[in-house]
C-alpha cells in the first residue's frame, strides 16, 4: 500500500523473514507481544530477519512489508479458548478472523489484512505467513495484572518464532503453501 | 414472553461490547444501552511518574488514537508550567495531527465504515466486510490506503520514528524541521490534495446512496441533542480554542476554557455499565450532547479552507444546522479529511514553521489541563504536578465516553425501528451495529477491550429474558 514501488522483487529473491509483534505494552496479557519482541531483540536470528514492534498492528503491517519477504510471522495475544500462556503456532489456514481472534488491530485482524493485501499489493505479500498466538485472559486491566502463565510464555513463544524462521529458511520449497 | 437478542460480534469497533433492549409488558422498547468493560487503572498507573512523561505514556495507551493523547498531554504540561509555544510549534503540532486526522478518518471511513456505506443497511451480514468492498473496487481502495498511508507517514515525520509520536513536549516541539523534511511533506501533502477530492466524492456518493435507499435515516435516525466542539474566530479548531456547548436548536448556551471542564460537564454512574454517562452541566440543568466531526461543524461556522466549507454548506444543505442526523457523522468526517488535507497544504507553506519551536518549561506545582479534538471527539487530559514535576493525580475524558449517552440513544431509536413488531433478527443485527459504527467509537481506551470483541445485544421483556439471537463472522 503503502509504499509505492516501481520495480517488484523478484520473487526469487525473496529471502527475508518479517516478524511482527503486536500489542500494548501497558495492559495486561496484551504485553505479551511486547515481551516477546523485546526477547527477540536479543536474541540471535537467522538469516536476514526483520523484528518489529507495531502497537495494534492491522493495515500497519502492510507499511512494514518490502515485498522481499518470504516469510512473515506475526506474535499477538489471543483468546481462543485454551488455557492461559498456550502457545499456538498458526498457519494461514488456520487463521481466525478478526471476529474470532483476540486482539483485533480496530476491527482489522490479520487475515483480513493480508487478504486485502493480496487484492490490492500481491507483489508485497510473502508466500508463508505464520502466527505465533500467546492465549491471554485479562486485556481490561494494566500490566501489573499480567497472568503469570501468560506472561511466562514468552521464552517459548520467541522460540516458538526462532525455530519457524530456521525452518523457512532451509526449505526452498515454501512458496504458495502459506 | 420475553426476548433477549444477543448481537454476536460487533465487528470493526474495539472493544468488547453488549447491547441490551429491555421491552416492556407491552412490547415497547422500555430502555436501551451499550454495556463495555472499562479499562481499569490506567490514570492510577500515571501517579507518580514525572510529568514530562505524560505525552509518551499516554499515547501508548490507545493504538488508534495515539497522536491526539500525545497533543492532549502536551497541552496539559503547557498550561500546568504556564508557557505559550512559540508559533513554529504550534505548526509542527497541527502538521502532526493533519497527518493523524487524515489516517485516523481514511480508515474510519473506507475500512471500518466502508461496508456499511458501500454495502448498506441491509446488506447480508456475511458479504458485509471490508475484504468484498476491497474486491469489489480495488482502484478506490488502493486510493484510499494510500491516503491513510499518507497521512501517517507526515504523522510519522513530524512525530519521530515508530508506533508513537514522541515529538511534542511541554513547551513545543521537540524537532526541527529542515529544508530535505519540508520538501518530503510538501510532496506527501500535494499527492494527498490529489487524492482527497474524489476519496471524498467517492464516500459522499455512497453516503447519499445510502440516504435514497434508507429514508428513515433521514427521518428516524435523527437526535436533538446538544454539540460540544473547539471553536476559534467561528472556525472548527482540533487543538485550540474554546469549548463551545450548542444547543439542540443551535443556539450558542455556553463558550469556556478547557480548564473549566469539571464545572461544565457532569460524570454519572450508571449500574449497569463500567462508562460513565456525561452531560453538558448548565444552568442547574443537565444536557445529553455529542461531540465528534457532526458537533464540530454544529459549533463552528466552518473551517476557513475552499473545499472543507463548500462540502459544509452542502451538508448543511441537505441535513440543516444544527444537523441530528446521525449518519451525517460519516458526512462530517468526509469534510474533516478535505480540510486536514488542505490545512497540511498550508502548514508546510508557511515559512513561519521554521523558527524555533520550543520553550523551557519548569513546573512550579499546580494543576494543567489540556485539549484536543481527537478524530472522535473531545479528548481532555488533567494532571495534578507537584512542585518537583511529579503526576500527583490525573483524570482523562475520552471521546466515547462523552458519546455515550448519545450512542445509547441510537441504539433505542435503531431497535425501536427494526425490532418493535417485527421479528427479523438480522435486521436488527444490521441496524444496532450500523447505528453504534456511525460514532466511530473506539472503546480501547474509554474502556478497553482487546479479544473476540463480542458485542451481544440481549432483549427482555417485563425484566425476563426473551431471545437470544447470535451471528458469528464465519
Amino acid at each position: 500500500m503503502p509504499n509505492q514501488r516501481e520495480s517488484p522483487v523478484d520473487p526469487g529473491a525473496r529471502a527475508a523473514a518479517l516478524v511482527a509483534c503486536i500489542g500494548n505494552e501497558l495492559v495486561a496479557d496484551d504485553a505479551i507481544g511486547y515481551e516477546v519482541y523485546q526477547r527477540l531483540r536479543r536474541m540471535a536470528l537467522p538469516g536476514e530477519t526483520r523484528v518489529e514492534f507495531v502497537g495494534v498492528g492491522g493495515l500497519a503491517l502492510l507499511d512494514l512489508l518490502k515485498g522481499d519477504e518470504r516469510l512473515l510471522v506475526t506474535v499477538d495475544a489471543v483468546q481462543l479458548g485454551a488455557a492461559a500462556g498456550t502457545i499456538h503456532r498458526l498457519s494461514w489456514d488456520e487463521l481466525p478472523a478478526a471476529a474470532a481472534c483476540a486482539v483485533s488491530v480496530h476491527g482489522i485482524g490479520l487475515r483480513e489484512t493480508v487478504e486485502i493485501g493480496r487484492i490490492l499489493y500481491p507483489e508485497l505479500i510473502p508466500p508463508v505467513i505464520r502466527l505465533v498466538g500467546v492465549e491471554g485472559r485479562c486485556f481490561d486491566r494494566m500490566r501489573a495484572a499480567m497472568t503469570p502463565a501468560t506472561a511466562a510464555a514468552a521464552d517459548g513463544a520467541a522460540e516458538a518464532v526462532r525455530q519457524l524462521i530456521t525452518t523457512h529458511e532451509v526449505q526452498s520449497d515454501g512458496y504458495g503453501t502459506a | 414472553m420475553n426476548r433477549t437478542i444477543t448481537i454476536d460480534p460487533v465487528t470493526r469497533i474495539e472493544g468488547h461490547a453488549r447491547v441490551f433492549l429491555n421491552l416492556a409488558e407491552d412490547g415497547s422498547l422500555a430502555s436501551a444501552g451499550l454495556v463495555v468493560n472499562e479499562l481499569r487503572g490506567f490514570e492510577r498507573i500515571l501517579v507518580g511518574m514525572e510529568a514530562d512523561r505524560m505525552p509518551l505514556i499516554t499515547a501508548r495507551i490507545c493504538g488508534v488514537c495515539p497522536a491526539a493523547h500525545h497533543l492532549a498531554a502536551s497541552h496539559a504540561l503547557d498550561n500546568a508550567a504556564g508557557v505559550e509555544v512559540p508559533p513554529a510549534g504550534k505548526l509542527l503540532r497541527e502538521l502532526l495531527y493533519m497527518g493523524h486526522i487524515i489516517h485516523s478518518h481514511a480508515l474510519s471511513l473506507f475500512v471500518l465504515q466502508g461496508p456499511d456505506l458501500a454495502l448498506g443497511l441491509d446488506a447480508d451480514p456475511a458479504a458485509r466486510n471490508v475484504v468484498g468492498i476491497v474486491k469489489a473496487n480495488p482502484e478506490l481502495a488502493k486510493k484510499a490506503l494510500r491516503c491513510r498511508t499518507l497521512g501517517q507517514k507526515i504523522n510519522e515525520l513530524v512525530g519521530g520514528r515508530g508506533v508513537h509520536p514522541v515529538t511534542s513536549v511541554a513547551g513545543g516541539i521537540a524537532f526541527v524541521l529542515d529544508a530535505e523534511k519540508r520538501r518530503i511533506l510538501a510532496e506527501w501533502s500535494a499527492e494527498l490534495a490529489a487524492l482527497a477530492p474524489e476519496l471524498a466524492a467517492a464516500a459522499k456518493g455512497l453516503l447519499l446512496k445510502q440516504l435514497e435507499l434508507h429514508p428513515s435515516l433521514m427521518q428516524d435516525w435523527v437526535a436533538p441533542l446538544w454539540n460540544l466542539g473547539t471553536v476559534k474566530d467561528g472556525r472548527v479548531s482540533l487543538l485550540e480554542g474554546q469549548l463551545c456547548a450548542v444547543d439542540e436548536t443551535g443556539a450558542l448556551r455556553a463558550e469556556f476554557p478547557v480548564t473549566e471542564y469539571a464545572e461544565r460537564l457532569a460524570e454519572s454512574v450508571v449500574d449497569w455499565s463500567y462508562m460513565k454517562e456525561v452531560r453538558i452541566s448548565h444552568e442547574g440543568e443537565r444536557y445529553d450532547y455529542r461531540v465528534g466531526p457532526l458537533a464540530r461543524v454544529n459549533c463552528a461556522d466552518g473551517f476557513g479552507t475552499p473545499a472543507a466549507d463548500a462540502e459544509l454548506a452542502a451538508l448543511r444543505g441537505l441535513g440543516g444546522r444544527p444537523c441530528h442526523v446521525t449518519v451525517f457523522n460519516t458526512y462530517a468526517r468526509v469534510i474533516e479529511l478535505l480540510y486536514a488535507v488542505e490545512r497540511a497544504q498550508e502548514i508546510v507553506a508557511d515559512q513561519a514553521i521554521l523558527g524555533p519551536a520550543r520553550v523551557p518549561v519548569r513546573f512550579r506545582g499546580g494543576r494543567g489541563v489540556g485539549h484536543v479534538e481527537a478524530p472522535r471527539g473531545t479528548l481532555i487530559h488533567d494532571y495534578e504536578i507537584d512542585e518537583n514535576g511529579i503526576v500527583r493525580s490525573a483524570n482523562l475524558i475520552v471521546a466515547t465516553q462523552q458519546n455515550y449517552v448519545s450512542i445509547n440513544r441510537t441504539i433505542a431509536q435503531a431497535a425501536a425501528s427494526h425490532v418493535i413488531g417485527k421479528g427479523d433478527d438480522a435486521a436488527l443485527l444490521n441496524a444496532v451495529e450500523f447505528g453504534i459504527r456511525c460514532y466511530d467509537p473506539c472503546l480501547s481506551c474509554a474502556t478497553h477491550a482487546l479479544g473476540a470483541m463480542p458485542l451481544e445485544v440481549v432483549v427482555t421483556r417485563g425484566g425476563r429474558p426473551l431471545r437470544t439471537v447470535r451471528r458469528n463472522e464465519q
